[in-house]
């Protein structure tokens, strides 16, 4: 009975084919997604007006801050040093460390030491610039 | 009680999932047609037999296909399917082996025999399947007690030291009661929770980098003593159990995890180093591991001692060749012995070769292969570290136990006791692979993880947090 036995093999492999087929499409799908930034901080203060309140930033895996025009975020800030702080995002989490500021990088109000973990929400503080760490918006 | 269910009704909403559902039919049809082939090969003319077991079994898989549906589930829709199938072949090559291969009393349903023992198993194990589907919402009890799980990781793993028995010269089965099972397969799962939990807490640390020997960078000292106690843990495994395969994927799941968690080469450059150390050492110390490698170099030499199962093994793949003898024809045959010892456990890879042949070995290949991509790209999608490394971890266990023992099988490596998920004969296999699909379709669900609303405790929440309190009580004394 050999045509049932190719019509079992057979419906195995198209079994196959339609799980294949299945997983293309969402590969194409993920792979149609633009790549979004995986977080924006939002200023909340900014005595000098630059950038201005409210604005969103988008991050760049590794974003770096200062009053130098060659930081992804430029501040315009007499209290920031022209190379400031980094913020970088590992795997999964942001993390962010100061640069050999003059008065310092803070998390919350508190100084940052080394490397720390930033989580969405939480208040950095650049000179006399605040900003805070957000998820990028889905729009 | 009634206003209870009728709560829980009104908060249920449809969400159709066509293509589950027709992946589903695809293979319903796919292992019925096998049925056919199976019985008209048994009755010599076209007969459709008694398909009862496999009825029942597709029933059960569209009855949980339905209740996915009812409890609008976002849940993967391919998993499940390619889960289905697998089992169904399983169901299908276990009513071709002699009946009496294994028999058990099973109280009130009498005697069973292999296939509907199998049977009884896999439906077990789609239950299982379902339940941590639609159940399970938040990870919190797994996430938060770690130590918690590794204490009684460790625990099942003394306990077999002590009282489990041997089988084969295995010592992997506990028997409480009347209930006997391989606590191993249960140790597989916990150790993947325990290593997702500890490696998200301190990833930012063995990320760092604080002691360099030569070319290789490493994480402080301290970071590392995990790692040598899971390599002492492997080898104790072997020299006590003599369980080679579980040791094996214990070390590689554990360094699978280790490598997704901090993307450092250098750290699975140790792993291997100490792999090959303490494979050396066990050559030399353990006569058992000396027999499995001798026999995997040339099994012929000792074609009719410990190379037999190997030589038979090899027989059957080539008995098979492309497309196979067909369901039902191959030389295990229901009234003799087993051509192949082992036939319906470990060399149940080669029994499907046999019949489907390389196609269809090649098909199951592919369906270990599905599970791998839809396991990692859950993992991929994980809203935080620990869920993306449970993920990762849990399509581990799964596929590499499927590699080792395929490859074990095909002599392409020395064969190691370890499982085929979901075709294997055995219920404490069953039953862990259908916990790891149970997470992992759990892990997929875009919903889970809602905020519990606040509410005041009921009797059983009572009981729950006062548990809660003596796990949490261990967590802190261990951290």
């Amino acid at each position: 009975m050999w045509t049932l036995r190719l019509a079992f093999l057979g419906l195995l492999y198209l079994f196959l084919a339609v799980l294949a087929r299945s997983l293309l499409r969402d590969l194409r799908a993920a792979a149609g997604r633009t790549t979004r930034a995986a977080g924006v901080l939002v200023v909340i203060a900014a005595p000098a007006g630059a950038p201005p309140v409210g604005a969103t930033l988008e991050l760049e895996t590794i974003t770096t801050l200062g009053r130098d025009a060659d930081n992804l975020i430029v501040l315009d800030d007499p209290f920031a040093s022209n190379r400031h702080a980094r913020l970088t995002f590992r795997g999964r989490v942001w993390y962010l460390e100061d640069v050999g500021s003059t008065n310092g990088t803070w998390l919350n109000g508190r100084p940052v030491q080394g490397a720390v973990a930033v989580g969405f929400g939480d208040e950095v503080a650049v000179g006399q610039t605040r900003f805070r760490l957000e998820p990028a918006s889905r729009a | 009680m009634t206003r209870m269910l009728g709560r829980y009704l009104a908060g249920l909403h449809f969400r159709p999932r066509g293509r589950e559902a027709s992946l589903l039919l695809l293979a319903a049809a796919a292992l019925l047609t096998g049925w056919l082939s199976l019985a008209t090969t048994q009755a010599g003319r076209f007969s459709v037999g008694d398909p009862v077991l496999l009825v029942v079994y597709l029933l059960a898989a569209g009855t949980i296909h339905v209740l996915f549906v009812v409890t609008g589930r976002r849940t993967d829709q391919v998993l499940f399917p390619a889960v289905v199938l697998l089992g169904g072949i399983s169901l299908l090559f276990m009513s071709r082996l002699p009946p009496t291969l294994v028999t058990q009393d099973a109280g009130p349903l009498g005697v069973l025999t292999l296939a509907p023992l199998q049977l009884v198993w896999l439906l077990l194990s789609l239950s299982v399947i379902a339940a941590l589907a639609i159940v399970v919402r938040r990870d919190a009890w797994l996430r938060n007690y770690k130590y918690t799980w590794a204490a009684v990781g460790v625990t099942l793993l003394l306990l077999v030291f002590v009282f489990g028995e041997e089988v084969n010269g295995v010592r992997l089965m506990l028997r409480v009661g009347p209930v006997a099972g391989q606590p191993s397969e249960l140790l597989k799962i916990i150790l993947v929770v325990f290593l997702a939990g500890y490696l998200a807490e301190n990833r930012p640390l063995l990320a760092g980098t604080s002691l360099r020997i030569g070319p290789l960078d490493l994480p402080p000292l301290a970071y590392l003593l995990p790692m040598l106690a899971m390599w002492g843990i492997a080898l104790a495994v072997v020299v006590v159990q003599r369980d080679l395969g579980a040791a094996l994927l214990f070390f590689a799941v554990f360094l699978g995890l280790l490598y997704v968690a901090t993307q450092r080469p250098s750290f699975v450059a140790l792993g291997l180093f100490l792999a090959v150390v303490g494979s050396v050492l066990l050559y030399t110390v353990e006569p058992t591991v000396r027999v499995r490698v001798a026999i995997w170099l040339d099994p012929f030499a000792q074609a009719l001692g410990s190379g037999f199962q190997i030589v038979r093994g090899l027989y059957a793949f080539g008995r098979g060749g492309l497309l196979g003898t067909g369901l039902g024809a191959g030389l295990p045959s229901p009234d003799g012995t087993l051509a192949v010892p082992a036939l319906h456990t470990d060399y149940v890879f080669a029994g499907v070769a046999e019949e489907l042949g390389a196609a269809g070995a090649i098909a199951l290949i592919g369906l270990y292969l599905v599970i791998a991509e839809r396991g990692l790209r859950i993992a991929a999608r994980g809203a935080d570290d620990f869920r993306a490394l449970l993920a990762a971890g849990l399509t581990l266990v799964l596929v590499l136990q499927a590699a080792l023992i395929m490859a074990g099988d095909l002599k392409l490596v020395p064969l190691t006791g370890v499982t085929l998920p979901f075709v294997a004969y055995g219920g404490s296999s069953l039953l862990g692979s259908g916990i790891c699909v149970g997470l992992l379709l759990a892990l997929s669900d875009a919903g889970v993880e809602a905020p519990a609303p606040p509410s005041p405790l009921t009797r059983g929440e009572r009981w729950r947090a006062r548990g809660r309190g003596v796990a949490g009580r261990l967590e802190r004394a261990v951290r």
